[in-house]
């Protein structure tokens, strides 16, 4: 029986998804999890937050800036000289 | 039938660039200009961006030289990247960012979570139920509020998707600093999102 509760279980997250969580301490949180719904809910949110602001805030290059940087690094170093 | 031509990876443009070979600069801004626009968006604001995005590469066109391999050259990009992104933040003047630890997790007297599991559940769902544009306006304005360092960590973590030991590389800290920063920044933001779709942390 582990003593984890919910909120020593969230504080767990990180290391147990980057895989440094000592195996007891993993093994603790698996059983908790397994038998919390709220948790095992948590946990699903935990993970998906680095996705969807990953694909909410990727800002793409815009074609007018390309070519300022080229004409900028042109005018201070060696390089785009031959287009 | 065109038969695909290998791209020569960083390391071998790094050293045809140091030796004085332009063209292989050049192939190196091509590969991450992208990236490291991105990147100074999220460090900064898109005002901003486009003169890091600049004084970046010509940073590591100066200090090619100096790149000695001992890491990756991505990571080494990053750091001057990052770098430069933060002196741009630190030199323009920043609204007063609105606290986000009310956004943390609940729990009640015995440590269980105070929201219910489709409570807890929803932000996983964020963009599914939200308007795209709305959510990509939220977001970015989100991460600005973060505090400085949980920032830095989440932005080179788990939107530029570092591993954490390249995390820690860039910023000078340690691996278990960048785990707790970002994890930090997870539960904020996780309890932000399910603000957004109208739920309590």
């Amino acid at each position: 029986m582990s003593d984890i509760v919910c909120s020593s279980g969230v504080e767990l997250l990180m290391d147990y998804l980057d895989g440094v969580l000592p195996p007891q301490l993993r093994a603790a949180l698996d059983e908790h999890v397994a038998g919390c719904q709220r948790c095992t809910a948590f946990v699903e949110s935990y993970r998906a937050t680095p996705r969807i602001l990953r694909d909410a805030t990727a800002a793409a290059l815009p074609p007018d800036l390309e070519v300022s940087l080229k004409a900028f690094l042109r005018a201070r170093t060696n390089a785009f000289r031959s287009r | 039938m065109a038969v695909p031509i290998e791209e020569p990876n960083d390391e071998t443009l790094v050293a045809r660039a140091a030796s004085g070979d332009d063209s292989a600069f050049e192939a190196i801004v091509e590969r991450y200009q992208a990236r490291v626009f991105r990147l100074a968006c999220r460090l900064t604001s898109e005002t901003d961006a486009p003169d890091v995005l600049q004084e970046t590469f010509l940073k590591v066109y100066r200090h090619l030289a100096s790149f000695r391999g001992e890491s990756q050259f991505k990571t080494w990009l990053y750091r001057v990247a990052s770098n430069t992104a933060l002196m741009h933040r630190r030199a323009s003047t920043r609204r007063p960012a609105e606290p986000l630890d009310v956004f943390l997790p609940r729990f009640d007297e015995k440590g269980r979570h105070a929201a219910t599991p489709a409570e807890l559940q929803v932000a996983a769902r964020a963009d599914e139920l939200l308007d795209r544009q709305f959510l990509a306006q939220k977001a970015r304005d989100v991460v600005t509020q973060l505090p400085d360092i949980y920032r830095d960590a989440f932005v080179l973590r788990d939107l530029e998707d570092l591993s954490t030991d390249d995390v820690a590389q860039a910023r000078g800290i340690t691996p278990a600093t960048v785990r707790q920063r970002v994890h930090r920044a997870r539960l904020m933001l996780r309890g932000y999102l399910s603000g957004l779709v109208g739920v309590k942390p």
